[in-house]
């Protein structure tokens, strides 16, 4: 995953945008020859990524943690959701606009409080947030459409894309290519202004601030400012993640932004690797691949997948491993590469990396 | 009047959630996120037993035990490797706990609603033809709570191991100096706290509303809420702002709307958070770098 660090370079961000360019041209690739089924997983795990990431510059990069980007992704779904069930013929690009202003600003009304608050406190108060999202979603019916929800028109594959790559035939095929790659697309733009901001003055001002914030204030950040700052990016990302995957969707309902979706949030997060763009990517592969490693976990062990017990395994899955990687490997699946790392540029000095142990 | 009742009801209950987050907090610095989820799970293991034809006392009794039991395993096997690790691992470590929990539970025992049959009646009083809400059963949950609130007031003040375990939380190197096993008090605090939580599950399931697995969810962010606003660092605290926090539910519920009712805690935590960060009665204590 991580060959191109090997290579000589003389900026990161630079190696970093070449990563992720480089990565969607190559997804954008794979989707033609996925079938149709894998090409919607995808999509919804190129979503999910996106939120993964906006989590993952949170809590590794400024330090705070949110269990309540489930409630981000509610806010962004529902702006976009609603936007789009009335003006059908927005283009996408704006919608997801939209979605990013709607979350960012949702993000900014719950971090000005609470960059007062630290750790467990900040912990608690974003979960009382998306605690209370669903249900305000449910009461406010006549905005929301309540436990309905809202429906969308499916998204429109347009005719050179299907005349270009698939012979004029307006088949499943096509759609479902189509929209993986615009999923694609849309996270490759999210990750490569990621990309950017890891190594921005602001960042570099976050970590300083995470690791020592009497230090930062010294040296003249001011560190409201900066910690209201990462949340209002993260929730900026979890809104557009929220409605690029409720558009996938063609639905935005209550059930599908539950408590436990801020839980899977931080699995995939901390498996995949805390405060790093391959760890979201990792993190949004696992989700893509979630439903088919659930189904073969309960053939290998013979669960009834209709059981209760069958229909429960993602959550007791998920939770395992959180608690394991937490325990043994806090610093996720990227961590497990840098011993080769190590071994293939033994000669250059070591980045100062420091992550969440 | 009759809302007050309602609301002291609901609010003893974020009391004793409140309160078990507060001695965990105060003997290993950790918010157990799955608090909740550590009593709904007791609680239906007391409520597979009352299958068998127990007594309700007796569900009681083995809610409790086995929630004691489940917080002592959790602090040794879980929390007891993050000591000195960032604040935010053990944090992570019982959200996935708190996951694993709700869906062993819903696999179990399915995710609708049990209930308990309460050994007190539930219908309300009735003031001139006017319904109160207070029943029989209100009023020993009432009872019950300030009881076990007393119960641990004073296990905490009089008794020799309530001053160990202050004692550990307060200066832990000093007290293993003095020959306090301070390991065994901190999983000694977390079987208080969870036995305490599983009470609060059991007065949940034996409710008019019964218990599902997510149940204790919404509870604990409002325990949690109760907590923050009186200051993690004090029981009194905890107890008043859970009380504080249910009757503020049940007037918005009566007076305002019922669609605003999700919000009002947050509301309420932010308002207490900008008047004092710390706590309402937390001694103000700053935070050394």
């Amino acid at each position: 995953m991580n060959w191109w660090r090997g290579l000589p370079r003389q900026e990161t961000t630079n190696s970093r945008v070449a990563a992720v360019a480089a990565l969607t041209v190559l997804t954008l690739f794979v989707t033609f020859f996925l079938p149709p089924v894998a090409d919607s997983e995808l999509a919804g795990g190129a979503a999910i990524a996106i939120v993964i990431l906006g989590l993952s510059w949170l809590t590794g990069w400024s330090g705070q943690i949110s269990l309540g980007n489930s409630g981000f992704m509610a806010v962004g779904a529902y702006a976009a959701g609603i936007w789009a069930h009335h003006h059908a013929a927005t283009p996408l690009v704006f919608t997801l606009l939209l979605a990013l202003v709607a979350g960012g600003i949702s993000g900014l009304v719950i971090a000005i409080p609470s960059t007062r608050l630290r750790g467990p406190y900040l912990a608690g108060m974003t979960l009382a947030f998306s605690a209370a999202v669903t249900p305000l979603a449910q009461n406010f019916t006549s905005v929301t459409g309540g436990e309905g929800g809202i429906f969308l028109n499916s998204l429109v594959t347009p005719k050179w894309f299907e005349h270009l790559f698939h012979g004029a035939n307006a088949s499943i095929n096509a759609n479902a290519q189509w929209t993986a790659d615009l999923a694609v697309v849309v996270a490759g733009v999210m990750f490569f202004f990621m990309a950017n901001l890891f190594h921005s003055r602001a960042g570099r001002s976050m970590r300083l601030v995470r690791d020592n914030d009497v230090a930062a204030e010294l040296m003249g950040v001011h560190l409201a400012r900066t910690r209201t700052m990462a949340f209002v990016v993260s929730a900026a990302f979890a809104g557009v993640g929220g409605a690029l995957y409720s558009l996938l969707e063609a639905s935005v309902r209550p059930e599908t932004f539950p408590l436990t979706l801020s839980i899977t949030l931080l699995t995939l997060m901390v498996l995949g690797g805390i405060g790093t763009l391959s760890g979201a990517v990792i993190g949004g592969i696992i989700y893509s691949f979630s439903a088919n490693l659930v189904s073969h976990v309960n053939s290998l062990t013979g669960v009834n997948p209709t059981s209760n017990l069958g229909a429960n395994m993602q959550g007791i899955i998920f939770g395992v491993l959180l608690i394991l990687t937490m325990l043994f490997a806090p610093r996720g699946i990227v961590s497990l590469s840098s011993p080769l790392r190590r071994l293939w540029r033994a000669r250059r000095p070591l980045s100062v990396t420091q992550e969440v142990q | 009047m009759h809302n007050i009742f309602g609301g002291l009801a609901t609010g003893v209950i974020y009391s004793l959630v409140a309160l078990s987050l507060v001695i965990i907090w105060q003997s290993t610095h950790v918010l157990n996120f799955a608090q909740g989820a550590m009593a709904m799970f007791a609680t239906y293991i007391g409520m597979t037993e009352i299958d068998r034809g127990i007594g309700y006392w007796w569900c009681v009794i083995i809610s409790v035990v086995v929630g004691m039991a489940l917080g002592g395993l959790t602090e040794r096997v879980l929390i007891r490797p993050l000591y000195g690790k960032p604040e935010i691992n053990p944090i992570v470590v019982m959200v996935g706990f708190l996951g694993v929990l709700e869906a062993l539970a819903a696999a179990i025992w399915t995710s609708t609603t049990r209930n308990i049959t309460e050994p007190f009646s539930q219908i309300y009083y009735q003031d001139h033809g006017h319904l109160v809400f207070l029943s029989a059963f209100i009023v020993f949950q009432i009872l019950l709570a300030i009881g076990i609130m007393l119960l641990v007031a004073a296990l905490f003040r009089f008794t020799k191991l309530g001053l160990q375990l202050r004692a550990s939380a307060l200066a832990p190197e000093v007290s293993r100096l003095l020959g306090i096993r301070v390991g065994r008090m901190l999983t000694i605090g977390w079987m208080l706290s969870a036995g305490v939580g599983a009470i609060a599950a059991v007065i949940v399931a034996s409710g008019n509303f019964g218990l599902f697995p997510t149940d204790m969810d919404g509870i604990f962010v409002a325990g949690f809420i109760a907590a923050a606003v009186g200051g993690l660092e004090s029981p009194i605290g905890a107890v008043a702002g859970g009380l504080l926090i249910g009757l503020a539910e049940q007037f918005i519920l009566a007076y305002w709307s019922p669609n605003v009712a999700p919000l009002g805690g947050i509301i309420i935590l932010v308002l207490a958070l900008m008047i004092r960060p710390q706590g309402l009665f937390s001694k103000s204590v700053s935070r050394r770098v």
